[in-house]
């Protein structure tokens, strides 16, 4: 049995890494909700924000907090390029599909650009906190990952409030449950449809300079943020954005509860065995509606 | 297929949103000499091929050529396995590396920890592999596409976690050395010996698609690519359907999987259970032309040629796999039914100018065509009928 | 499915492209090895990828091999040229690209690749078309139970025993200052588990108890929680088979919970000359094993390190020797039996390699039935905020700090 020092101290760990796995994971589910799309390239852009964040500190040599001025707005136009000259040229029929292999694509060209210029080598942003942690009962929080979940977490409030409390959240989630009454309601389903993906893809900037205080990054880094987003996205019920948040937070949780009795690798399968007893048993998801049945 | 369904569900559904087939541009009546020469060509050209192939060995000036042969060749039939799933029933899977992966090390583990022969141990693991498909698929299939291309990612990533940490039996990280089938033989025999397998595979897989094609099983199938809501308002048992196929499919993957374990001899967790020969896969079914029996094995050839040519060229650099993935989005945006068909198009517009739009059938024309084909044995029916009718005809 | 109009044009399509494939493929067939021509070495390393940044190291080492001894006048009179491949760290590639090398562009001597995982794969190729195969990177004891005739690793250890100096040195302190307990961690890599797990085993034997012992994949970029049972679990020493990011990362995760161990050692992270300033020069009293050191003493090294340094600009790094060595190896075996070319030239090498002790920068190498080098590790010690040979006691720069300073 572990100490109750290491069990308080893994939860505390468990609930930082979560909070950034929501962030993520909201992103992702987003898009689906919007077009159905599975956006492989969500990790991918988390990598290159965090790469920026990186740069900006290394060579530019100012807080990577600060790098999220631009990658944030950079981000959201990205979006809205991606899915208004992209996505929205595939076929209907096939998009689900296709889609995935489109951004499939893009990931891969995205690794591929950041090997060639930041060269394949394990990067970590050196920050003069970085080792700076304070105590609370008994375990010790670091302040780069509390920072880390702070961003997470203003970043999710956020995301919930534009979605409820403003008009374009209110179309956002009109087109989301009914993209054809939408438009009849006079919803410009195309635009908010774009303005969606701005905000998924925002949330991978933020996420990306959270990511990039505490850890390494390297280019192939996110095949492996993207096998887990993709489980919590389904448990929580595609499309469904607090389901995700939700899903995020226990699974987190559970990897690292688990990281004690059966070490770093076997934690990790947490995810998948997660997403196959969900679809097997219960395949619209613990949290999802409507959408998450059929798909 | 989400649009598919939603456009069905909407009482005003367009269905005209619908992809022209681009098969099914009906052949002109009183075309039968035309058909019967085009019958003779067709049987010769598989004829070339399968001399050309199997005549390769002899042609290859050095034992690397063959061995980039044997590659090649594995391409071709991991694709062609993959396009079961991908070309009948429109599902895109990403995680047929990890069912590769399966069989080769299910093959490596049963020499190496069972005593088993080589060759036993190949057919005994792709049964494995396929027994093991049925609740992977019963998993990823009950729910619509997204679902499965989040499995079959996923499937990749838990594999690749569970033979790393596996250690004990798979070796983990120090990789797993499967023994040569035939000790004695030098090296480029060694990969002649194989060259000659995997095409002999390669032709099986070939059968097997043609026969499944033709069968009305494969109309089933191809029925949920074309609109798994009426498919199964009109009684297909689509689920298990899918699951089956899925099945067949893992089961050869798994043996091109084997057989490859054979050949090579070293496996290792992180280059057996990898994403990206997963999507090279999906690249060369698509290119070459998901709907056509011999497009995975010209995606092979092509994207095999192409693999070996980027890094060549951008040897130093990652750019690699830029050019994998713009080649990847290209297809995906303007050739998403393949080189082949697009080709097929375009010479057809250069040769035959009469015939390069269904419009050209009339009304008329169609109804006498129909008429006749109705007089025709039923199992030859749907061919010459549009695309979004067949799967309707077929289930009357 | 499709009409016969246009299955026949794909069947055209398709005979062309096989056509222009088999043209393609019987290219150029190599030519044969003349008097005066150069001696051509093959290698194939990963220029990109996951192995990328050991690999340039290598590759490093082998230019200015290959420099330094055409300035000298060559081998045999015959001037060394390179043909450097990328396997872009993959073992399929490394496979193909060895047999592009031998079969295809035929030539005269390979060499070997960089990481474990790829040397396996790599040395039966040249296993199997009989050449020797000297390699600068495959450390794990793994590479010697395959029961390769022709293999040889240009290094003075095997991982195992890297750390066989400092499993001695704590072992023969008195009973009451030696460590009671050591937690391990190591990547899941043959090398670097090889290195920790070398340690384990001896220090384990010596009585001291082993209370954590954690595994993780190359890939894991958050050490929190294997950090967090480290530190619970209050060990007297912390042994870490580290690469390079994993091991500052782990460090790093240690220093945030204030984690104070006695002795901390971690295999090649602290020997790179980043480390100080990732972990924020809190360097003090680390340990780590190292084949090689600028400031060794063997006459080959100094020539070496100088011009490397005019070279390249820095002086060399470990990645760096072990690929110079590698030439070391290879070259005299040229010299002493004559001949540099495929076929029975390669048995004498090999033969000769077996039988022979060769100067190196790294020291006198030679090797037992399977491969192995018969040497061990220095080991060095971060004191007073550089990186110092502390152990063996002949070898001494400065005296081993224990227990270590806080961090």
């Amino acid at each position: 049995m572990p100490s109750g020092a290491l069990l308080l101290q893994t939860i505390i760990l468990g609930l930082l890494l979560g909070g950034l796995y929501a962030l993520l994971a909201a992103g992702l589910t987003l898009y689906f909700g919007i077009m159905r799309v599975v956006m492989i390239a969500h990790s991918a852009f988390l990598i290159l924000a965090a790469y920026l964040a990186w740069w900006s500190h290394t060579r530019l040599g100012v807080d990577p907090l600060l790098s999220m001025i631009v990658t944030v707005p950079l981000f959201f136009a990205c979006g809205v390029a991606l899915q208004r000259l992209l996505l929205a040229r595939l076929r209907p029929v096939t998009l689900t599909m296709m889609s995935v292999l489109l951004t499939f694509a893009i990931a891969v060209v995205i690794e591929g650009l950041l090997g060639y210029a930041f060269t394949g080598t394990q990067r970590r942003i050196q920050l003069g906190y970085g080792s700076a942690s304070f105590g609370l009962f008994g375990a010790r929080v670091a302040v780069v990952k509390l920072i880390a979940f702070g961003l997470a977490a203003v970043a999710l409030a956020g995301l919930y409030l534009v979605l409820k409390k403003t008009t374009f959240g209110w179309a956002l989630r009109a087109t989301i449950q009914h993209r054809d009454a939408a438009r009849l309601v006079g919803i410009e389903t195309d635009r908010v449809a774009g303005y969606g993906f701005g905000l998924g893809l925002a949330t991978a900037a933020i996420g990306g300079t959270a990511l990039a205080l505490d850890t390494t990054i390297y280019p192939s880094l996110h095949w492996h943020w993207i096998g887990p987003l993709m489980a919590i996205i389904v448990v929580g019920g595609l499309g469904s954005v607090p389901g995700a948040a939700i899903a995020a937070m226990v699974l987190g949780l559970a990897q690292s509860l688990l990281q004690i009795p059966l070490g770093t690798t076997w934690a990790q399968t947490i995810f998948y065995l997660a997403l196959f007893a969900t679809l097997a048993f219960r395949p619209q998801g613990f949290f999802g509606g409507r959408l998450a049945q059929r798909f | 297929m989400p649009s598919a369904s939603e456009t069905a569900a909407a009482p005003f559904g367009p269905a005209t949103a619908a992809a022209p087939p681009v098969e099914d541009v009906p052949a002109t009546p009183g075309g039968e000499r035309g058909r019967r020469l085009g019958r003779i060509a067709q049987v010769a050209a598989v004829l070339l091929l399968a001399a050309a192939v199997l005549a390769f060995p002899s042609l290859a000036p050095n034992p690397y050529v063959l061995s980039a042969g044997v590659v090649v060749l594995n391409y071709a039939v991991l694709s062609t396995s993959w396009n079961f799933v991908g070309g009948f029933t429109g599902y895109i899977s990403l995680g047929h590396g990890a069912l590769a992966g399966l069989g080769g090390y299910g093959t490596a583990l049963l020499v190496t920890r069972a005593g088993l022969p080589s060759f036993v141990a190949l057919v005994v693991a792709a049964l494995l592999v396929a027994a093991l498909a049925v609740p992977i698929g019963y998993a990823a299939l009950r729910v619509r596409g997204a679902s499965f291309v989040i499995v079959s990612i996923a499937l990749v990533l838990i594999m690749l976690l569970v033979f790393q940490s596996w250690a004990s039996l798979t070796g983990g990280s120090r990789g797993l050395v499967v023994p040569r089938p035939f000790p004695g033989l030098l090296r480029p025999e060694h990969h002649r010996v194989f060259y000659f397998l995997f095409a002999g595979l390669l032709g099986l897989a070939l059968l097997a698609w043609w026969l499944v094609d033709r069968s009305r099983f494969g109309l089933g199938l191809k029925a949920i690519r074309e609109d798994e809501d009426k498919a199964e308002a009109l009684g297909t048992p689509t689920f298990a359907y899918k699951l089956v196929v899925f099945v067949v499919s893992a089961g050869f993957t798994a043996l091109a999987g084997g057989l490859y374990a054979l050949w090579f001899g070293d496996l290792d967790p992180v280059f057996q259970f990898s994403i990206l020969t997963g999507s090279y896969l999906v690249l060369m079914a698509l290119l070459g032309g998901v709907r056509h029996l011999f497009g995975p094995v010209v995606g092979a050839l092509v994207v095999g040629i192409a693999l070996e040519y980027f890094k060549v060229e951008f040897g130093n650099s990652p750019l690699h796999l830029v050019a994998t993935g713009v080649l990847l989005a290209l297809v995906v945006l303007f050739m998403p039914d393949g080189v082949l068909p697009a080709v097929g198009a375009l010479a057809a517009r250069i040769l035959r100018p009469a015939q390069n739009s269904i419009r050209e059938v009339t009304a008329a024309q169609l109804r006498e065509q129909r008429r006749t084909a109705g007089e025709a044995p039923r199992q030859r029916r749907p061919v010459a009928t549009g695309g979004r009718t067949h799967s309707t005809e077929d289930q009357e | 499915m499709t009409t016969r109009v246009k299955r026949l044009q794909m069947m055209a399509a398709l005979g062309v492209t096989l056509t222009l494939a088999l043209g393609a493929c019987g290219g150029d067939g190599g030519e044969a090895a003349g008097g005066d021509e150069p001696i051509v070495v093959g290698i194939s390393l990963p220029l990109t990828g996951d192995f990328s940044e050991p690999g340039k190291g290598v590759q490093r080492g082998y230019e200015a091999w290959a420099k330094i001894t055409n300035d000298n006048g060559g081998l045999l009179g015959r001037m060394i040229e390179l043909k450097i491949l990328d396997d872009q760290s993959n073992a399929d590639r490394v496979v193909a690209d060895y047999e592009q090398l031998i079969g295809k562009d035929e030539v005269d001597v390979v060499v070997g690749p960089f990481s474990t995982r790829l040397v396996v794969p790599a040395a039966r190729v040249a296993e199997e078309y009989g050449m020797l195969f000297v390699e600068p990177a495959g450390a794990a004891k793994e590479v010697f139970q395959q029961g390769f005739k022709n293999l040889f690793y240009a290094a003075p250890a095997v991982a195992d025993d890297h750390y066989n100096h400092l499993a001695e040195y704590l072992l023969a302190l008195p009973a009451d200052q030696r460590p009671r307990t050591a937690a391990y961690a190591a990547m899941d890599d043959p090398f670097a588990q090889g290195t920790a797990y070398g340690l384990k085993a001896k220090l384990e034997a010596g009585g001291i108890r082993t209370v954590v012992d954690e595994v993780y994949p190359p890939n894991t970029t958050d050490f929190g929680s294997i950090a967090a049972k480290i530190a619970a679990s209050r060990a007297d020493m912390v042994v870490g088979g580290s690469q390079y990011q994993d091991g500052v990362n782990l460090i790093v995760a240690l220093q945030q919970l204030r984690y104070q161990p006695r002795l901390a050692a971690f295999s090649t992270a602290p020997t790179n000359p980043e480390f100080a300033r990732a972990v924020g020069n809190k360097t003090e009293g680390i340990i780590a094993p190292t084949g090689y050191t600028q400031k060794a003493p063997y006459p080959s090294n100094k020539e070496f390190v100088e011009k490397y340094t005019a070279q390249f600009g820095s002086p060399p790094e470990e990645d760096e020797a072990n690929a110079y060595t590698t030439g070391q190896v290879v070259a005299a075996a040229v010299s002493a039996v004559g001949c540099a070319e495929q076929g029975d030239c390669q048995r004498k090498l090999v033969e000769w390699v077996r039988g022979n002790t060769v100067e190196t920068v790294v020291g006198p190498l030679s090797w037992d039935e399977t491969g192995k080098p018969k040497g061990a590790h220095m080991i060095q010690q971060w004191v007073g905020g550089e990186i110092q040979i502390v152990l063996p006691e002949d070898a001494r720069e400065a005296e081993p700090v224990y227990p270590k300073p806080g961090w």
